[in-house]
């Protein structure tokens, strides 16, 4: 004791450090593991992003998904551990004004702080690093799987990624020691005493105000939805800030006003006659709501870009195929070019391929659909006119409307207004009797392959050879052919696609063939869910800590009052249900709401998607209540731990 | 040891039922090896409408004394009976339902709820009760009346003042209509001026309201309000006084001599 009060010395410093550090196992522990969470994930993503097998096959948009998600790593991983660092300082206050009470100066006290916190960091760099060396393999795995790498895969110990997240660290340790010198220069002794008995009290809030912002919170998010749904036109980029701001900013008024009013109205109906679970749920809540209004705003609002992040590059995922599918009916196709499609065919019987072959005839014309068919200004485009019979002698399995009717095809640009548009509708010839032939179908998918810009309007034989007849006359007007090859054996695939792929081979628009194409897209796709995938986890896990964290501080203000609840003679089952009441509250409110902003996100992209989102949206919706639940869960036992042992 | 008799027996408090009746009871702390004996064999009868003081040294033994009375803590040894239930025998559950049907409480440090307002802290201990919101109402304020708290139904514990924190807190106490009431140094955070205006509440709703009360303190001016002052040394019982029909002065006196005895080894020298 002597030692300390006569000036302290380099060495009874450290020793100090490493006493309180001995003692205070409980407290830190949060706190240390918030810092190797965080050290884990972004190692793991470190060692992704240099890993040689990743790098081989990365393009340059996988470069830079993978830059971008690196950036917004390093942003979450920052806030998290400052916020971690935050409670946790806040849980030591008491401890910290003692160091100054028996005569500590603020800088010994500082300079202690900063000797722990640098311990602590290099012990979280240590252990998460080795942790995330095992873990990062099954990442790698993952990642592989997903984007349909089969050879053999090895982690290579990766330099780059320990120094990348070495230097990253150390920036997030040098903030959160500012943070704790702030901490100890700015607070007076006697803030640092009663730090862990704050809280706001409930006010009665102004009834005039508070209802006007309470409803305004409302308005805004009911705005946002609404207009969620109506962004489709030149503002596009416009209008996604305009709902971002106002469901961000009515979520914001929603936790700060419109719940407290009505807890608050909920509360004085009571007439005093609260009874055990309200004064252990509606209580509480009210008294720190204001403090939380910030991070629960933070966390629905993570929660509902996790999810529709998550959700949309699963969909994309999921509909990789389908999508390839509709878009490209034949496995390749040629156009207009006899002496490449008689080359291919005679390289492919040489290897031994089997494929069906057809060649189908176009009348092309130039064409303008009907006003009010597409928003704005109808325009000219021309159009491919088919028989319905030569496409299913190539092999496509298509029958037109009757009557002289037609069925139109355009997977790329017609699906964003095929529900929107009310059959049927009628297709303008641009000859000089403006010949109209009527569209009684939508198709679903392609029958030629996208890479002609064609619309393509199918027709009966009949209809098809006498508008032949009529226009094949008429000043721009074509008769094009296309050759379309289906190969037979699905193990051929592979081969084929490379031969189409020669460079001698060309196209008179962009050169693809479903299989190839196919690759691709599923190895973007799966960069992107995995990407996204990662991300939302680190989010999940982050606002999950989060309220985790907040929850436990609460637990030890709170476990006076369960001691005293004990006392008056109420059973910890009792007390137990209003706790559960007040996580239902405390965990369900943010992600019911994040669900349902997600849910409207999602209804205002789905123009994206040719199919049905609602499989992929669930799936990510549950997964994400799943791993939230898990956390209400902890945070459940942690208070049954507290209540139990408040007696 | 000197067993120092002091029994003036008020006859007209024989015909009265007994609220609570503790015989032989022993408890003791630590593990094998390590035993510490707190309670060493402590037999008492309360009778209803007693305001019972129990005095002594620090480490005789008070506050474990009615912390096992109270159902808190458990005796290792000995019968308790409070209203005829023996709760020495009464599981967990049982024992928390007996505490909020029969027991009062009431601490040092208030142990008020802060997110609750005063009237809400009052009614926490019926809310689970059978009781209908009329009657409920009807006595809160009564009892707030008789403390004289009724203005601050709707405060919070933060905003009022000791005093008031302690009525609030006795109007707990009282709300569920107890067998008996536990108080710990009710007094012990209190200035004078609030702590004598709590007493003489407390012996008022005693004897208006013939509510037991049994109240652990060291300062002998507190006890002085009682009608009975057990005082407690090493464990045992020491000695017992009655009020009786004396004034507050002599009984007063009467205590300061026994403690004067009494605390000479220990008191004095802590």
């Amino acid at each position: 004791m002597s030692r300390l009060c006569s000036g302290v010395t380099a060495l009874t410093l450290f020793d100090l450090v490493i006493r309180s550090m001995r003692k205070n196992i409980k407290h830190y522990y949060l706190y240390f593991f918030a810092l190797i969470l965080s050290v884990v994930l972004y190692f793991v993503f470190a060692t992704l992003q240099y890993d040689s097998a990743i790098l081989e096959l990365s393009g340059t948009n996988m470069g830079t998904a993978f830059q971008a998600a690196g950036i917004l790593l390093l942003f979450i991983a920052g806030i998290f551990v400052v916020y971690a660092n935050s409670i946790f300082l806040k849980r030591r206050s008491r401890e910290i004004g003692l160091y100054q009470l028996i005569g500590l100066t603020k800088r010994v006290v500082a300079r202690l702080l900063i000797v722990e916190n640098i311990l602590l960091g290099i012990g979280a760099l240590i252990i998460g690093i080795a942790v995330g060396l095992l873990v990062s393999r099954v990442f790698l795995l993952l990642l592989m799987k997903l984007i349909g790498y089969e050879s053999f895969i090895e982690v290579s110990f990766s330099v780059a990624a320990v120094v990348q997240t070495i230097v990253v660290f150390i920036g997030i340790f040098a903030l959160t020691t500012v943070q704790m010198i702030v901490m100890v220069f700015r607070n007076t002794l006697l803030s640092l005493f009663n730090s862990d008995k704050a809280g706001e009290h409930p006010k009665k809030p102004k009834t005039g105000v508070s209802a006007a912002f309470g409803l305004l919170g409302l308005l805004l998010i009911g705005f946002g939805y609404w207009f969620s749904g109506r962004m489709l036109n030149e503002l596009f980029f416009f209008n996604i800030l305009i709902v971002l701001a106002t469901v961000i900013a009515g979520t914001y008024l929603l936790f700060r006003v419109t719940i407290s009013w009505l807890l608050f109205k909920v509360r004085s109906r009571k007439e005093g006659h609260l009874g055990l679970l309200n004064s252990l749920s509606l209580a509480p809540l009210m008294h720190r709501l204001k403090g939380n209004a910030n991070s629960l705003t933070v966390i629905t609002i993570l929660s509902a870009m996790t999810l529709t992040m998550v959700a949309f590059s699963y969909a994309m995922y999921y509909e990789t195929e389908r999508e390839t599918d509709i878009r490209m009916p034949f496995d390749f196709m040629f156009d207009n070019n006899e002496a490449q499609t008689n080359e291919i065919m005679g390289e492919m019987d040489q290897k031994g391929i089997g494929y069906q072959h057809g060649k189908v005839d176009m009348l092309v014309v130039p064409t303008m659909f009907e006003q009010g068919v597409f928003p704005g200004e109808s325009f000219e485009r021309p159009t491919a006119i088919i028989s319905d019979k030569q496409l299913q002698a190539a092999g496509i399995d298509i029958v037109a409307p009757k009557d002289g009717s037609a069925s139109y095809h355009d997977a790329s640009s017609l699906s964003m207004f095929a529900d929107s548009v009310d059959l049927p509708i009628k297709i303008e010839i641009q000859d000089e009797d403006r010949t109209t032939v009527e569209i009684t179908e939508m198709g679903e998918r392609n029958v030629i392959n996208w890479s002609l810009f064609y619309g393509q309007l199918v027709v009966s034989d009949e209809t098809y050879q006498s508008l032949k007849n009529k226009l094949s006359g008429m000043e721009g007007a074509k008769i094009e052919y296309i050759d379309g090859f289906h190969i037979l054996e699905e193990k051929d695939q592979k081969t084929a696609s490379a031969i189409f792929q020669q460079p001698k081979y060309t196209s008179s628009g962009p050169h693809v063939d479903y299989y190839s194409s196919y690759e691709e897209s599923v190895q973007d796709n799966g960069l992107m869910i995995f990407i996204a995938g990662f991300l939302g986890l680190v989010f999940l896990i982050s606002t999950g800590s989060i309220l985790y964290f907040k929850q436990m501080t609460e637990a030890e203000q709170e476990k006076k009052s369960y001691a005293t609840l004990r006392q008056l003679g109420f059973t910890g089952k009792e007390i137990m249900k209003g706790i559960i009441r007040k996580q239902v509250f405390v965990f369900g409110l943010p992600l019911a709401i994040g669900l349902l902003h997600s849910v409207f996100a999602m209804k205002a992209a789905s123009f994206f998607f040719q199919s049905d989102i609602l499989m992929p949206a669930t799936l990510a919706m549950g997964v994400y209540t799943l791993i939230y639940t898990a956390f209400a869960f902890l945070t459940i036992g942690y208070y049954r731990k507290t209540v139990n042992a408040a007696l | 040891m000197t067993m120092l008799k002091n029994t003036k027996i008020d006859t007209t408090q024989k015909a009265k039922q007994t609220v609570l009746h503790a015989q032989n009871v022993r408890k003791s702390f630590g593990s094998r090896g390590n035993v510490q004996q707190v309670l060493k064999g402590i037999d008492l009868h309360v009778e209803e409408g007693e305001f019972v003081g129990i005095m002594g040294p620090s480490g005789a033994g008070k506050t474990t004394l009615l912390n096992v009375l109270a159902t808190i803590d458990r005796a290792t040894e000995g019968t308790i009976l409070i209203s005829g239930s023996d709760i020495s025998r009464m599981k967990d559950a049982k024992l928390s339902a007996f505490r909020r049907d029969q027991l009062g409480f009431i601490f040092q440090d208030y142990n008020l709820l802060d997110t609750l307002t005063v009237k809400e802290n009052i009614l926490l201990p019926i809310s689970l009760g059978k009781m209908k919101k009329k009657e409920a109402e009807a006595e809160f304020q009564s009892i707030s009346s008789i403390l004289g708290i009724t203005e601050l139904a709707d405060k919070y514990p933060h905003e009022i003042s000791g005093g008031q924190k302690q009525r609030t807190s006795a109007a707990r106490a009282l709300i569920n209509k107890p067998s008996m009431v536990f108080a710990d140094e009710p007094t012990g955070a209190l200035d004078s001026k609030s702590a004598s205006s709590l007493l003489g509440t407390l012996a008022d709703v005693n004897q208006k309201r013939e509510v037991t009360i049994m109240m652990v303190t060291h300062d002998p001016l507190a006890s002085s309000y009682c009608s009975r002052v057990v005082f407690l040394k090493d464990g045992h019982i020491y000695s017992e006084l009655y009020k009786g029909s004396k004034s507050r002065q002599a009984f007063f006196q009467e205590i300061m001599n026994v403690q004067a005895v009494l605390g000479g080894d220990s008191v004095d020298t802590l």
